[in-house]
């Protein structure tokens, strides 16, 4: 019953008209960015950091859990009717809803994802709601050194475990370390890898790391092999809208694929990916209509989507309650906490609980917003993928410059931003993910000061990671993440040959 | 300098799988880029003086990192000698088998600098102009009127809300007490 009255607590501050008005400003610009092809959710949040920058706290974190989720909301609309899906867990809503667009279902596929996620994101809210304190509770009593391993644990599923090729995850997570090495050491006082410059002191902000990585490294990457061919922008006749038919074949997958989304976001395991995948398979299996399947079926939607904004949801229990991030997202939202001087984990329950729980409530009241936005608006936000791409990305740079120079008023971070431009190119061209590097510049800290601080308990005695059997236990399943993948792959590779 | 992608094949499994096509000279020097990047930051390492009255200093962690990233950088040459390549990724926008035109991301890039470059005294409006103009070009805009228009346009709009609506400190530069 406590979470009960924390949350009504929480809904006092987000019912205020002007957090009201700061949600809707949030969930709007959400949409409106993520609608737009080539910006996911993470550089939704990072390119509208800086509107925030002269808001108080309250309702600066009202108007980010806003744009957080309005940014999942917008990436269904652009992989529905334009097939191009701005992040990995929106593949198969570009898959089966790009096709249930052609064959002129485009109002229900957008309905279905919208409503599912609604759905999805109310659930994972509640569930988020009674987890989080509890999860808290224990959290307090975490030591450092079993931090410092679940921060090794983050680290390695979000690089090594998933995706195409581990060693590339792991040095791009390694390049994120050293750009988060540069600047003055806070326990020593001592400059690292500043090369003199007394602009690199403070370090770097991972604002120009995130915005350079992602918008700048994206723009220079497509312009150099753009699609010539007009991208075929399916018409959308109408609102958003179900018949009944929809209706009956969705609320389950929108329930299971809650169900299958919440828990992949909320354990350090990389983001929505898998949950997305596993839920399409699911309902492939489940469904009475398994010929509709990759042709366009309403369930292929539905779970997916639910799943993905399920897991949403998810991520935001351990970056409340640990200040862990488990996507590059929630690590945006962490170094934006940061930002504030706030220290997401189990003291800001304590220690923010107005903050906290504002944010909280105003999770529900974003979502009804959302829906409320998207079904009868759906036609709007479709007309945002006609903007012509030469201008669409002109857009996309200024607005990234905008947030990178008001940083710190200083040119030598435009210089810094096109540096990492130009990495982020070659990490597309070279098939490094941006994510891990994502969570190496935000985390890589945070890292470094649990293990100091674990060392320092322990008199330098290095034993200490193994002694502690929280940590060793989690350090052990971090080995084991690193080393059984490769066997695995190894032997079914030679299973392949023989 | 002209590059190629590999046939892309978007249904191929894996780019080591498909890719023993010999050594893929970018690929060598990326990696062989990874890891000197590796080596120079276990040289900056040294020149971090220890902490004192620290039990672990400020040293520890970067040594960590930069001989991981070299070792890293080491399998990652080991794999380019033997023939991976990496496989370019698809975005939304681009064509896995257009020609690969990299005077586009020049453009976009010498525009970008030039308008830092500028920004200062010319303020932001003209330096965020030359960038929104250089993109424009580089994806293919040739209506120039339009260009011009909208640069300045966007420009001006961005300044005008983020100076006056949210209260950010840009630099106004030749244009002060016009705009």
């Amino acid at each position: 019953m406590d979470a009960l009255s924390a949350l009504f607590a929480g809904f006092e501050t987000a019912l205020t008209p002007i957090n009201l008005l700061w949600a809707l400003i949030g969930v709007t610009l959400g949409t409106l960015v993520g609608v737009l092809p080539g910006i996911g959710p993470a550089l939704t949040v990072a390119l509208l950091l800086p509107v925030t920058a002269k808001l108080p706290p309250v309702s600066a974190f009202i108007m980010f859990a806003g744009i957080y989720y309005g940014g999942m909301f917008g990436g269904s609309t652009t992989s529905i009717l334009l097939n191009t899906p701005g992040e990995s867990s929106s593949i198969i809503t570009a898959l089966e809803g790009n096709k249930m667009a052609r064959r002129g279902r485009a109002a229900a596929a957008l309905a279905t994802a919208a409503i599912g996620s609604f759905v999805a994101g109310t659930i994972g809210t509640a569930l988020l709601t009674f987890a989080a304190p509890a999860i808290a509770d224990i959290a307090v009593q975490i030591p450092p050194s079993a931090k410092f391993a679940l921060i090794m644990l983050a680290f390695v599923t979000i690089s090594a475990t998933f995706g195409g090729s581990p060693l590339r995850g792991l040095i791009s997570l390694f390049l994120g370390l050293a750009v988060g090495l540069v600047g003055t050491d806070l326990q020593s006082g001592q400059a690292r890898f500043t090369l003199g410059r007394p602009e690199l002191l403070d370090g770097i902000d991972f604002i120009t790391v995130v915005i350079g990585l992602f918008a700048v490294g994206e723009t220079l990457y497509v312009a150099s092999r753009l699609r010539k061919d007009k991208a075929s922008v399916i018409k959308l006749e109408g609102n958003a809208s179900m018949n009944r038919e929809d209706w009956r074949r969705s609320w389950k997958p929108w329930l299971r694929g809650t169900a299958l989304g919440f828990p992949f976001g909320a354990i350090p395991a990389g983001g929505a990916e898998i949950p997305t995948f596993l839920s399409y398979t699911l309902e492939k299996r489940l469904t009475r209509h398994p010929e509709e399947f990759g042709k366009g079926a309403i369930e292929g939607v539905a779970g997916p989507e639910a799943a993905n904004n399920a897991s949403a949801a998810g991520v935001l229990v351990p970056l409340l309650t640990l200040g862990l991030p488990t996507s590059a997202t929630a690590a945006i939202l962490l170094a934006a906490f940061q930002q504030y001087g706030l220290q997401p984990g189990p003291l800001l329950f304590v220690t923010n609980a107005d903050l906290v729980w504002g944010l909280i409530a105003s999770l529900y009241i974003g979502n009804v917003m959302l829906l409320a936005l998207n079904l009868p608006l759906a036609p709007v936000w479709a007309r945002l993928l006609l903007i012509p791409r030469p201008f669409l990305y002109a857009g996309i740079l200024v607005f990234s410059t905008v947030g990178v120079y008001s940083l710190n008023n200083s040119v030598f971070d435009l210089f810094l931003l096109a540096l990492f431009g130009v990495i982020g190119y070659g990490m597309r061209r070279f098939d490094f993910p941006v994510t891990p590097a994502i969570i190496g510049v935000i985390l890589g800290p945070t890292a470094e000061s649990q293990f100091r601080t674990a060392l320092q308990q322990s008199n330098g005695d290095f034993s200490i990671f193994a002694r502690q059997p929280l940590t060793a236990f989690i350090l052990v399943v971090v080995a084991l993440a690193l080393i059984v993948p490769p066997i695995l792959r190894a032997r079914a590779a030679r299973r392949a040959i023989a | 300098m002209q590059d190629v992608p590999p046939s892309a094949h978007p249904d191929a499994p894996l780019a080591s799988a498909t890719g023993r096509r010999g050594v893929s000279v970018p690929d060598l020097l990326v990696a062989l880029g990874v890891t000197g990047l590796g080596l120079l930051l276990l040289l900056g390492t040294f020149q971090i003086p220890f902490g004192i009255n620290a039990v672990v200093g400020p040293r520890v962690f970067p040594l960590i990192v930069s001989v991981g990233l070299t070792a890293l950088g080491v399998l990652l040459t080991v794999n380019a000698l033997r023939g991976d390549r990496a496989e370019p990724a698809a975005e939304e926008d681009t064509d896995p088998n257009a020609p690969v035109h990299l005077e586009a991301a020049g453009i976009v890039l010498g525009g970008f600098l030039l308008g830092t470059v500028l920004l200062p005294t010319l303020g932001f409006v003209i330096g965020t102009a030359i960038m929104y103009f250089s993109v424009a070009l580089a994806f293919g805009e040739r209506r120039w009127g339009l260009m011009l228009v909208v640069s300045l346009l966007v420009a001006l709009v961005t300044y005008e809300v983020f100076t006056r609506g949210l209260g950010l400190n840009l630099p106004p530069g030749v244009l002060k007490g016009i705009i």
